[in-house]
């Protein structure tokens, strides 16, 4: 990971949430949402905690809106999958 | 010949008339409700005989059909079989021609307890051994039939319920006697669990009736299932079709649809939990500013008190009465109002006529100045009580 932009955190937050999954996410907007409610976060770093536990709820609910799932079937002859062609219905 | 005459025949002409009869007279489809009886496999056709406990007739599965048969029958069991008549005219035999045979359901539940009961006592069939499922599965590998409905209920329902997980279908048949078949698969889907990592197991196929279930009471394939290192997830028929398999299963759902539910997340329940934990932060910032505020003027209002205490403010107003008490008895109001004060030149105030002589010099104070005059006469007024005696003058 390069040096952090100071100049404009709020893009590097989002670069960051980007990488993490629903669950890590999820998990790092609890704790952020923890520490506020411990109060154990300064007055100058208050509003930055918001935006940044905003930022990943945003990651979360833009990963359950836009996912496509993935379908995969495995082919016991080969032991390799691949995407489930489409007469995965009748 | 007489009309009562019986007819005559060779034993040829004799069978071929009871062959015709039989094929033109006789349903040429029927169902026969049996136990079967011995069944054996000679020169590769099943040979059985059909019983009812009063009857008998012997059936015959070609070879042919056998491969076909999805189900072939134990000494005993009782049966349904679509069939057709067999004559034989050379020797008269009659047999019926098995053109599907299926267990009836007694069959299929007496071999459902069989097993339940072996597994049971066994230990492999135990609610305590039962698996919790994964949160949050990442990778769900699904057994059913490839295409089904069975199938599209699970990718609809799991497309709807968390998109964030990956689904691996392995297709097996699902109809017939195909234990085997799904025993292979899921020692194929056991050796490929350490690269593909699935997080569970979901076993499915969509309603049929329940001899079409049969396969899932099938002992070997449910202690496979007993053993499988994932969490297992039935989905199988009918919500009131219960089978072997459902009870080996980690998790039985009624339906594929209800195991898909089972073991994913619901995205709007993650939707709300998203939107309460946004509205927490919102909540958070204002309860924060407003305390903030909240302690900030309570200092201020404490500030206030220390430096302005109320003493001071009282000690101002009494001092601001004074003042004004002060004013009201000055005698500059009175000489402001045309009074004069009336005094000798040492500066003694003279309040009564018999402190004066004539020709004394006096000096008269006005408001803005004093007039020096000299006395002419006195005249003392009759009415007037002097309350100073005449040598009762202030001097300084």
């Amino acid at each position: 990971m390069g040096p952090r932009t100071t100049k404009d955190p709020l893009k590097q937050w989002r670069k960051d949430a980007e990488a993490l999954s629903y669950e890590e996410a999820l998990q790092a907007a609890d704790l952020l949402l923890n520490q506020l409610q411990n109060d154990s976060i300064p007055l100058t770093e208050l509003q930055q905690t918001y935006q940044r536990g905003q930022i990943y709820l945003d990651r979360c609910e833009r990963l359950l809106e836009e996912v496509e799932q993935t379908v995969l079937q495995l082919d016991p002859k080969t032991m390799t999958t691949a995407p489930l062609d489409a007469g995965g219905t009748r | 010949m007489t009309a009562d005459a019986p007819p005559t025949y060779s034993v040829q002409e004799l069978n071929g008339a009871i062959g015709s009869l039989l094929e033109r007279g006789f349903a040429p489809r029927f169902l026969v409700q049996a136990t079967a009886s011995r069944p054996q496999v000679k020169k590769g056709h099943l040979w059985l005989t059909l019983t009812d406990g009063e009857a008998s007739i012997t059936a015959v599965a070609w070879a042919s059909k056998l491969k076909q048969l999805n189900y072939v029958p134990a000494d005993g069991e009782g049966v349904t079989v679509v069939g057709k008549l067999n004559f034989w005219a050379a020797r008269a035999s009659l047999a019926v021609q098995v053109l599907d045979m299926r267990p009836s359901l007694s069959t299929v539940l007496r071999r459902f307890e069989a097993v339940r009961s072996l597994l049971e006592s066994e230990g492999v069939i135990d609610p305590n051994r039962r698996r919790p499922l994964p949160q949050s599965p990442q990778r769900v590998a699904v057994l059913t039939s490839v295409p089904s409905s069975a199938l599209a209920d699970i990718l609809r329902t799991a497309r709807e319920r968390w998109p964030l997980t990956e689904l691996v279908v392995m297709a097996i048949p699902v109809q017939g006697d195909v234990a085997d078949r799904i025993k292979a698969a899921l020692q194929q889907l056991r050796n490929a669990s350490a690269g593909l990592q699935p997080d569970a197991l979901v076993l499915a196929r969509g309603g049929g009736s329940r001899e079409d279930l049969m396969v899932f009471d099938d002992e070997e394939l449910c202690r496979s299932l007993a053993s499988f290192p994932l969490p297992v997830v039935t989905g199988i028929g009918h919500e009131d079709d219960l089978t072997v398999a459902d009870l080996v299963a980690d998790h039985r759902a009624a339906t594929p649809t209800a195991a898909m539910v089972a073991l994913l997340p619901s995205r709007d329940t993650a939707q709300l939990q998203i939107s309460e934990r946004r509205r927490q932060l919102t909540n958070h910032r204002s309860w924060w500013t407003e305390r903030q505020r909240q302690r900030l003027a309570e200092r201020q209002q404490s500030w206030q008190e220390l430096s302005l205490p109320s003493v001071l403010i009282q000690r101002r107003s009494q001092l601001e009465q004074r003042k004004q008490l002060l004013q009201a008895l000055s005698p500059q109001r009175w000489l402001a109002r045309g009074f004069a004060i009336l005094e000798s030149p040492s500066g003694a105030v003279i309040r009564s006529v018999n402190a004066v002589e004539a020709e004394q010099e006096l000096v008269v104070r006005l408001s803005d100045g004093s007039i020096r005059v000299k006395a002419q006469s006195t005249e003392c007024d009759p009415q007037s009580v002097p309350d100073v005696a005449p040598s009762d003058s202030l001097t300084p």
